[in-house]
């Protein structure tokens, strides 16, 4: 039996390479997205435990939030400089270095603020190179005030060098600096994309905005001391709500905090990648269940000269097996070069990473292994169990009809799997449980694959009779060989649905997302112009600005909002800060209980989806954590309704800046006289190239071109599920074309020419694809208006349905299904007539 | 009652035509240096043993295979000279076919079947002609039928209507009643038989049945990719006689 197997798995070379290529790109993803993960983590563990290999102990402040966000570190205060004394007076400590780091950008010769991808870091020198995360290249530490050392990413590529000057951006106003020095950070150029500006320590103070203040400090210990008893002794010398941690602490921490953002971009890619082998998984069903169908002859012969079911269905599976297990592999290779590619694209985008071997775990190749030979048995064991149940009587009956079996049964459960799906999914989204929803989709995508079989023939007829008008009798046998096996144009389209009901219900997602955005920045704005940092990774910009900005002819209003985190109850949450005196005029406040007056009082305000869904009311006393100043019972002075630039939680600036360190504005709001202000005050500004000044329009529409770069992310990794789904798609055809040799040549006889043929195949497989847009359409729109009205509370207040974007799928899914059926149409052209038409 | 108009070119001919098959010492002659001319109006039936060549003889005189060499006619058309397009256009609208078996496209009705070369071609369909055909054969209240909700006979049938309504220069018909009995062999011959005789169609037909032959005007025999004798005005006695001379 085994050797059948082989046999009927090298008879079938071609369509089983076109389905195992939907495996291969599905594993290839996977293994790709495991191998960059584990290569980014390896590298940044190694990167910060290299930084900390040397460090013994470090003074920091405690944390202090009881949780901290994804990714991020835990919210400590600064500490005082004098502790450096103090901990070196202690007995064990050889040396003891304070440290700080803020926000320092530098401008490019040019005059344009440079941005790096992930930030722009600035920071003290540390200068023991024992204890120092950056070591230099080129030139010296820095030492006066007019002293900056640079990072080398951005020295090469602004060709900066050793006693140039450079100007950076700050907190407070602009400085120029001698650049002293080129360093790198451990063996990369940045710190994964994000520039770096190092100071001398009391320089760093000073334009870092913390005079007086360390982050941390870190010891050396002197050799032979006992690590422990120095830290305890450190501990004990120092003030309440300052620790001492080993440099391995620090280490894992970070560590940590890198896998889980790592973790989040994996799952991320994952995601993706299951989607594009669910689609695979379709055509693998698919091209299975034609194959059986095809071999019935063989498969009853067998069984006359005495194979059982059991083997029968075991040769099917064994075929199953070895496609997936071949695809897996070639897969799992493919995928070591997707991360190698990936990080190239990385790296394009100015993000680079220390230079690191690409890290291959066995736990990558078993879950490839496992998931790709896992779809691909799974997928044909419905069209093994169709094989078993060929009787031996079929290998000498004439007709060799598709058995049409269960159609009722398969009714019932796809109705019922539907309905499932269906209540899944409302859960998953009133819930906010993603993982339910993808259940749910996932059951309403299999329950439309199986219902489809109802709808293909009414519905390829339909679309097929203009096509069939158009391309005359070639196009009406097209739409004839689409109606004729509806559970195969069904199946064959289901997985282009698929593709497209993603496609679809992120669009509506999308498209709805950016009507709120811009609707709410007519509801929530009234300013004429907003400044805001033109580098989306460094959200704050100088604290000088408001005042220029306030200064210029023809600017009656100005108005500075800040953002910062506090902690209520368990969960972190964002806080905005507004000028009280001006809010009136530049920000639309609508309140429902209360007043805005009462900021003034140092009273919080709560947007109302937060007041309802905890319950708070006017006059209610809420306890909220602030890092710097600790719990404080605020009044509840007010409800407004929600709006999407203002986080949950509202105070005055001035009860903001006495309760957080962190003093950057993240944006500054101006009422002016008219549009002719405006480069008045793009002149006032012209020290500060990261300023970006918008009108409200422009800002409206770079919230929406926002949204347009990240769908855009989405579509890209959503294309290949559409490529699989075409791979499907055109996989039939060959399989429909090699089935209807003696048809085709029969045509042939009797006058269709090449051309003709060709037409035929191309327009069952625009109707194919079409029939599978249409479906997917229908049910991603559905899915993403579920999902928007899921959103409603949480800010996307608007349903925007685009239809010319989701025709445009439709024209775009037709011209697929018409590239789709290039090769499958050459082959059917191609065809012997002699030997389609020699009789047996 | 064989027409031989002098003026008109025979519906089709064949010279000195060689199929050779492989090279060398390998090389399989099916078709040896024949020379035939079938004439318009004319009843041909082609017989001989297996792998005599008479399918292959069809398959080139009728523009589904090339020859090695030597020239086929159909018509005044010499079609050796004729590329792919040339070949579907000639078989389109100057042949017609009517195979042993699988002679209708299963998801056409039997009337789409039967005018599937004219709306091909772009052509209209003589609705007329059609109508007296399908009358004639019997299949009137057939024609909104699939083929497989047909009998053997009636798709057969169905195959001689669509090879006569573009009254092309020759019908070729290979075995057309090997998988029919008896009685339906007999519609089917009868009426090719009357499509000659009444329209004045030029037919032939490949076969192995001496009693089908026995409708033709003329038999032409094969053997090893030649012409080895001929029969006019054929019963199935002496088709018989003539072929068991033939394998003596």
């Amino acid at each position: 039996m085994w050797r059948v197997t082989l046999k009927g798995l090298l008879a079938h070379k071609l369509r089983l390479t076109l389905t195992a290529l939907a495996i291969v790109l599905g594993v290839t993803f996977i293994s790709g997205t495991f191998v960059l993960t584990d290569t980014l983590h390896n590298t940044f563990s190694n990167l910060i435990g290299n930084i900390y290999a040397k460090v013994d102990l470090q003074v920091r402040g405690v944390a202090q939030f009881s949780h901290t966000s994804v990714g991020q570190t835990a919210t400590r205060n600064p500490i005082p400089e004098s502790l450096i004394s103090t901990v070196e007076a202690v007995p064990g400590v050889k040396s003891a270095e304070g440290g700080l780091t803020g926000y320092a950008q530098f401008v490019s010769p040019e005059g344009k603020a440079i941005s790096g991808t992930s930030g722009s870091i600035g920071l003290s020198y540390d200068p023991d190179p024992d204890l120092s995360s950056l070591h230099l290249v080129a030139g010296s530490a820095p030492t006066g005030p007019n002293d900056v050392v640079m990072d080398a990413g951005t020295a090469k590529k602004y060709h900066f060098s050793v006693g140039q000057q450079v100007k950076v951006l700050l907190a407070g106003p602009t400085q120029t600096f001698t650049v002293v020095g080129i360093v790198k950070f451990g063996t990369a150029d940045n710190i994964a994309g994000a520039s770096i500006a190092a100071f001398a320590l009391h320089t760093a103070q000073q334009v870092l905005d913390e005079p007086g203040h360390l982050d941390d400090i870190n010891i050396l210990t002197t050799p032979g001391s006992d690590v422990t008893t120095v830290q305890n002794a450190v501990q004990a010398a120092m003030p309440a709500g300052v620790q001492v941690v080993t440099g391995k602490t620090v280490a894992n921490e970070q560590t940590d905090s890198v896998d889980q953002a790592l973790g989040i971009f994996n799952t991320a890619l994952l995601v993706f990648a299951f989607i594009s082998l669910f689609v695979g998984a379709f055509t693998i069903f698919n091209t299975f269940s034609i194959i059986v169908g095809q071999r019935t002859r063989e498969l009853a012969l067998l069984r006359i000269v005495g194979a059982s079911r059991r083997q029968v269905f075991r040769s099917v599976l064994a075929e199953a097996a070895l496609v997936g297990l071949v695809a897996s592999i070639i897969g799992l290779g493919a995928g070591i070069g997707a991360a190698v590619g990936l990080e190239g694209l990385l790296r394009v985008f100015g993000i680079t990473f220390p230079s690191a071997s690409l890290v291959f775990r066995p736990r990558t190749a078993v879950i490839g292994l496992l998931v790709g030979v896992g779809v691909t048995v799974i997928a044909a064991i419905s069209p093994a169990r169709r094989a078993v149940r060929i009787s031996p009587i079929e290998a000498i009956s004439l007709h060799q009809a598709d058995a049409e079996i269960s159609g009722r049964r398969r009714l019932t459960i796809g109705g019922f799997l539907g309905l499932a799906g269906i209540v899944l999914l409302a859960i998953g989204l009133a819930a906010s449980k993603l993982p339910l929803v993808g259940i749910g989709a996932a059951a309403i995508f299999l329950a439309a694959a199986m219902l489809a079989p109802v709808f293909a023939r009414p519905v390829s007829s339909v679309i097929g009779r203009p096509l069939a008008r158009w391309f005359g009798t070639p196009g009406q046998l097209g739409r004839e060989n689409s109606m004729r096996s509806p559970k195969r144009t069904a199946q064959t389209a289901s997985a282009l649905m698929i593709g497209l009901a993603l496609v679809s219900a992120i669009t509506v997602f999308g498209a709805s997302l950016s009507k709120s955005a811009t609707s709410s920045v007519d509801q929530a704005i009234s300013a004429d112009l907003i400044i805001t940092n033109s580098s989306q990774s460094q959200p704050g910009i100088s604290n000088s600005i408001a005042a220029l900005v306030a200064k210029v002819p023809g600017v009656t209003v100005t108005d500075t909002a800040y953002d910062g985190q506090v902690q209520v109850g368990d969960s972190l949450e964002d806080l905005t800060a507004v000028g009280t005196s001006t809010l009136a005029q530049t920000i639309i406040l609508r309140m429902q209980s209360g007043s805005a007056a009462s900021l003034d009082s140092g009273d919080l305000l709560v947007d109302a989806t937060t007041a309802s869904s905890k319950h708070l009311h006017v006059g209610d006393a809420l306890a909220v954590k602030y890092a710097k100043t600790g719990t404080i019972e605020m009044r509840i002075g007010g409800v407004f309704a929600t709006n999407a630039l203002l986080g949950s939680y509202v105070v005055s600036n001035d009860f903001f800046l006495s309760h957080f360190d962190q003093t950057l504005p993240i944006a500054v709001l101006a009422r002016t006289t008219g549009p002719s202000v405006e480069p008045a005050v793009t002149t006032a500004l012209a020290a500060f190239p990261n300023a970006q000044i918008q009108s409200k329009a422009e800002f409206e529409k770079s919230q929406k071109q926002q949204v347009d770069k990240l769908l855009g992310l989405v579509y890209a990794l959503l294309a290949l599920a559409v490529i699989i789904a075409l791979i499907g798609i055109i996989n039939t055809l060959m399989l429909s074309v090699f089935e209807r040799t003696r048809e085709v040549g029969l045509l042939r006889a009797v006058g269709m020419t090449r051309r003709q043929i060709r037409s035929m195949v191309r327009v069952e497989s625009v109707i194919l694809a079409l029939f599978g847009a249409l479906i997917g359409i229908v049910i991603g729109t559905g899915l993403g208006v579920a999902l928007v009205s899921s959103l409603h509370s949480k800010g996307i207040s608007e349903t925007s349905v685009p239809i010319p974007e989701l025709i445009g799928f439709l024209v775009l899914a037709a011209l697929l299904g018409l590239f789709a059926a290039t090769f499958p149409a050459r082959r059917a052209a191609r065809l012997d007539v002699l030997a389609a038409i020699a009789t047996d | 009652m064989t027409i031989d108009n002098p003026a008109q070119s025979p519906a089709a001919h064949a010279v000195d035509l060689h199929k050779t098959y492989g090279s060398g010492v390998a090389a399989v002659h099916a078709l040896a240096g024949i020379n035939v001319t079938f004439d318009r109006g004319q009843f041909t039936a082609v017989m001989g043993p297996s792998g005599s060549g008479k399918s292959t003889l069809m398959h080139c005189m009728a523009g589904l295979d090339r020859a090695t060499s030597g020239q086929t006619y159909v018509g005044e058309h010499e079609i050796g000279g004729l590329d792919d397009t040339g070949l579907t256009q000639l078989r389109r609208d100057r042949v017609g076919f009517v195979f042993q078996s699988f002679n209708l496209v299963p998801m056409l009705t039997a009337e789409e079947n039967i005018t599937l070369p004219a709306n091909l071609a772009g052509k209209q369909v003589d609705r007329e002609w059609l109508g007296y055909l399908v009358d004639q054969l019997g299949i009137k209240d057939r024609l909104t039928h699939r083929p497989s909700e047909l009998s053997g006979g009636q798709q057969q049938r169905v195959a001689c209507a669509r090879a006569l309504l573009g009254r092309p220069d020759l019908i070729f018909a290979d075995e057309p009643t090997g998988n029919l009995d008896s009685n339906a062999s007999a519609e089917v011959l009868g009426f090719m038989q009357q499509s000659v005789r009444e329209f004045g169609q030029s037919v032939v037909m490949v076969t192995h049945d001496p009693h089908g032959a026995s409708y033709a005007d003329r038999v032409v025999f094969l053997a090893d990719g030649q012409i080895v004798g001929e029969l006019a005005k054929p019963t199935p006695d002496k088709v018989l006689a003539k072929m068991r001379t033939l394998g003596s």
